[in-house]
């Protein structure tokens, strides 16, 4: 069971600092990449992906490597800060680059029509940090992160923390998730 | 006659693709009622060929901005989240009062998939204090590829006059009316769904033949 983190938050954060800590405690595998550092270039909607070179991005950047290890994992773990109910930019960049985790042809499953799975499905959790009050951007939150599951036709969960809450409770939040994902 | 301005914000890679031919369409539709409307593309200024400054310029000389684009991995593509960070975080002063709509398209029939884009331009209007105009959902976008709609027959004229009717409402700083959306949807019932993917799937082994035999299913990053 190997873990992917997709760390999308500023540097310095004391949920990014926890999630590390916990993860480094229970002892599981994992693979941890601090998105603001990485230099991944945007889809340019080109097609190469499909059929010119099947499953890889012919632009060369840090996204690669990210993709080898969703590929080689069971599960990813997306944390950022929710910004218009959905991922923050620096999380988008490489969840832009997901398309290379599905085939070009496509299937039908649950009445949609989606494209097959690449490398089999992987438990996805969202972790969105989230400021403000407004249930109306954590509910969209939560719908894009089911959105990309059922794409992915993977399970998945979704998270809600506070920039401003307590430590105590963000270390139980992510245990119970680390629980439930391994 | 209309007096309005609008700023048609193009939020695809693609300069010539789907959401260009939407943008376009919405334009002429614009002009023809005598308004003025422009479109940019966001990639440019993403990729620094365009000056942020000079997009602030614009939305100042603008009362009604939209976005019009391809939905990535279930909503906006990066670099369109990237400028409405932007000027969320920059501009909200600029920005306050204007009235906000939107198009999302995407390959799959299913509009449901679109909501999350909107949302997200809905959000983005609430918290930069713009006025929302509402959005409109186009699946099957895929297949048009930029076509031009006047090229497009009937289903060109159906998704020209959806835009029609919205603009009307738009340019009274009026939500889009439903029938809107109805005009412009593709009603592919699901039981053809799976006929559908057989056909796609065939042209799919035939580009992969044309591509010199490739095998698409290759696990590149496990070898």
């Amino acid at each position: 069971m190997s873990l992917v983190i997709l760390d999308a938050m500023e540097a310095g954060n004391g949920i990014s600092n926890k999630l590390k800590e916990e993860l480094l405690q229970a002892g599981k595998e994992f693979s941890y990449f601090e998105l603001r550092d990485m230099n991944i270039l945007p889809c340019r909607s080109c097609g190469a992906c499909g059929f010119k070179s099947p499953g890889k991005c012919v632009l060369k950047d840090d996204s690669h490597e990210i993709l080898r290890a969703i590929a080689r994992g069971n599960t990813l773990v997306m944390l950022t800060n929710i910004r218009f109910g959905g991922y923050n930019y620096t999380l988008k960049k490489a969840v832009d680059k997901f398309m290379n985790l599905c085939l070009p042809s496509y299937t039908v499953e649950h009445e949609h029509l989606l494209h097959p799975n690449r490398y089999g499905s992987k438990f996805i959790v969202g972790i969105g940090v989230h400021g403000g009050d407004s249930k109306d951007q954590e509910n969209c939150f939560k719908r894009l992160v089911e959105n990309n599951a059922f794409n992915l036709q993977s399970e998945y969960r979704t998270l809600i923390l506070k920039p401003s809450e307590d430590m105590e409770n963000v270390k139980q939040e992510i245990n119970s998730m680390i629980r439930e994902v391994c | 006659m209309g007096n309005k301005r609008l700023l048609l914000l193009n939020g695809s890679s693609r300069k010539k693709g789907t959401s260009y031919s939407f943008s376009r369409t919405i334009k002429l539709l614009a002009e023809a009622s005598g308004n003025k409307a422009e479109i940019i593309h966001i990639i440019d200024y993403f990729d620094g060929k365009e000056n942020f400054d000079s997009l602030r310029e614009l939305i100042s000389q603008n009362d009604i901005i939209a976005m019009i684009a391809p939905l990535y991995s279930d909503t906006l593509p990066c670099f369109d989240i990237w400028l409405l960070e932007k000027l969320a975080d920059e501009c909200g002063n600029d920005l306050k009062g204007k009235s906000f709509f939107a198009v999302g398209q995407c390959g799959f029939p299913d509009i449901t998939r679109i909501e999350p884009l909107l949302d997200s331009c809905r959000l983005f209007a609430g918290e930069t204090g713009m006025n929302w105009l509402g959005g409109l959902a186009y699946g099957g976008g895929a297949m048009l590829n930029g076509a031009l709609l006047e090229e497009l027959g009937k289903k060109g004229e159906n998704i020209t006059l959806g835009f029609k009717l919205a603009l009307q409402e738009i340019l009274q700083d009026k939500k889009i009316p439903s029938k809107s959306q109805e005009l412009i949807t593709i009603k592919i019932p699901k039981l053809l769904y799976r006929p559908l993917a057989a056909y796609l799937n065939n042209n799919a082994r035939k580009q992969a033949r044309e591509a010199g035999n490739v095998d698409y299913a290759r696990k590149i990053y496990l070898e």
